[in-house]
């Protein structure tokens, strides 16, 4: 699916994340986290992204995350729940998103 | 653990919290703006605490009490405006800061712009937006030693703005010409922007842009739009300019900007002696951009202005019309003031 639109979801508090999506001009998936704790999690935190960008199939879009240091669970339902906004889509595959 | 009350007003509704709102602004030495639509104000126990303001898209005026200062308080305070913005349907945001809080809206998710040293910072809640645009950009450049730019507001096209494009691409080896987007003046965006695009169809070496947020927009240079209110702070100049020859000139190679002599309007001559400061003067890492101003063009020794143009449209004097534009403006004008419209619509004109 794509982000058709703008949205945005979470907070900037600690141990949450703000996760901002919109449409991208130039037809790509443009994924750009920034994170309190990149160097220590990183990795970890891309993974859960990318991990819940690929089981919603987003193909196109920018995605910019602001970490707080959010545990997993909330950074994949923060995620999902902002692309399911952006993506205008009312169609809900909720067993993709286990 | 003190209990935190958000709320949000819009400040004409509530003069009692504009009072509030500027003491605590005055302490730490910002000023109230008055172009706020909303405001989001924080209390504890009935004190004002901290405040945020929000125009269109852009964050300004933010406070935080002193002894109220620490990180949790404030995150609380950016992510109410951020989702404020976010209900109004706004979610490209910028932000004007003093430089020193930096680090402070770095962690709301802003990333810095430009600054006019000591003074102001100018962020936006995208650290890719400016980057995207200017890759954009890019694909657009044209080779040449010569590479020319103007900004037209073009309210509406004229035979001045027609004079300053030829002699401008005249002069350069291509030209890049924009035009200001935001729909704040009395011709609508798409209309100004298809006059323009007719009037200079016939010009090869030239690039016509759509205006964009980083060009002469409300959020980069909100006094521009206030001019008929005659208020304006020199730094929103410095601010547009700024941004203009850090992103926009290199990507797409300008090497010099041309602009019309201004005889009528002293805001717009403050904007372009402000434009050779901050343009090619100012001490900066971005190669300057050198300005060249070119005399208005006259006609029976009067210089030709889209403020006259809109003044004779009030008075409904097509004929003197007929002299300071393009035939294709004064068809538009004429379709969609003339007779039975313009009872309608001239009314709206000042």
């Amino acid at each position: 699916m794509k982000i058709a639109k703008e949205a945005i979801v979470g907070t900037l508090e600690s141990s949450d994340l703000l996760v901002k999506v919109a449409p991208n001009d130039s037809g790509i998936l443009d994924i750009v986290i920034r994170s309190e704790v990149i160097k220590q999690f990183g990795k970890q935190i891309r993974r859960v992204i990318d991990q819940t960008l690929s089981k919603l199939e987003v193909s196109e879009g920018t995605i910019i995350v602001e970490d707080k240091g959010a545990l997993e669970y909330a950074i994949r339902a923060r995620v999902q729940s902002a692309v399911l906004r952006g993506a205008a889509s009312e169609e809900l595959n909720w067993e993709q998103l286990s | 653990m003190t209990e935190f009350d958000f709320s949000a007003v819009r400040p004409e509704d509530s003069p009692q919290d504009v009072e509030e709102v500027k003491a605590l602004l005055a302490a730490s030495q910002l000023q109230f703006d008055t172009e706020i639509e909303v405001l989001v104000l924080c209390r504890a126990r009935d004190r004002l605490i901290a405040c945020a303001g929000l125009d269109h898209n852009v964050i300004k005026c933010v406070a935080v009490a002193k002894d109220f200062r620490g990180k949790s308080l404030s995150l609380r305070l950016g992510s109410e405006i951020v989702h404020l913005a976010a209900g109004r349907e706004r979610f490209h945001l910028f932000l004007y800061s003093p430089p020193h809080n930096r680090d402070l809206f770095q962690g709301w998710g802003f990333y810095p712009l430009v600054e006019v040293p000591d003074l102001v910072l100018l962020m936006e809640n995208s650290p890719i937006a400016i980057k995207s645009y200017c890759d954009l950009l890019r694909l657009q450049k044209s080779p040449g030693n010569r590479i020319g730019s103007c900004v037209l507001n073009a309210n509406p096209f004229t035979l001045g703005h027609l004079f300053l494009v030829e002699r401008a691409a005249a002069d350069c080896d291509w030209l890049h010409v924009f035009v200001v987007r935001e729909d704040a003046s009395v011709f609508a965006y798409e209309d100004r922007f298809a006059l323009v695009a007719e009037g200079v169809k016939d010009i090869s070496n030239l690039t016509l842009h759509q205006g964009s947020e980083y060009i002469i927009s409300r959020a980069t240079f909100p006094g521009y739009f206030l001019k008929e209110k005659a208020t304006i702070d020199h730094s929103w100049a410095a601010i547009d300019l700024l941004l203009f020859r850090a992103y926009i000139g290199p990507a797409l190679g300008i090497t010099h900007r041309y602009v019309g002599t201004e005889p009528f309007d002293a805001i717009t001559d403050n904007y372009n002696l402000d434009m050779k400061y901050w343009l090619q003067e100012a001490q900066s890492t971005k190669e300057p951009i050198s300005v060249v101003e070119l005399p208005r063009m006259a006609i029976n020794s009067t210089p030709v202005s889209a403020s006259a143009v809109r003044r004779l449209l009030t008075e409904g004097d097509f004929d003197s019309i007929k002299n300071l534009v393009p035939a294709t403006t004064l068809d538009f004008l004429e379709m969609k003031y003339s007779t039975a419209a313009q009872s309608a619509e001239g009314a709206e004109l000042k």
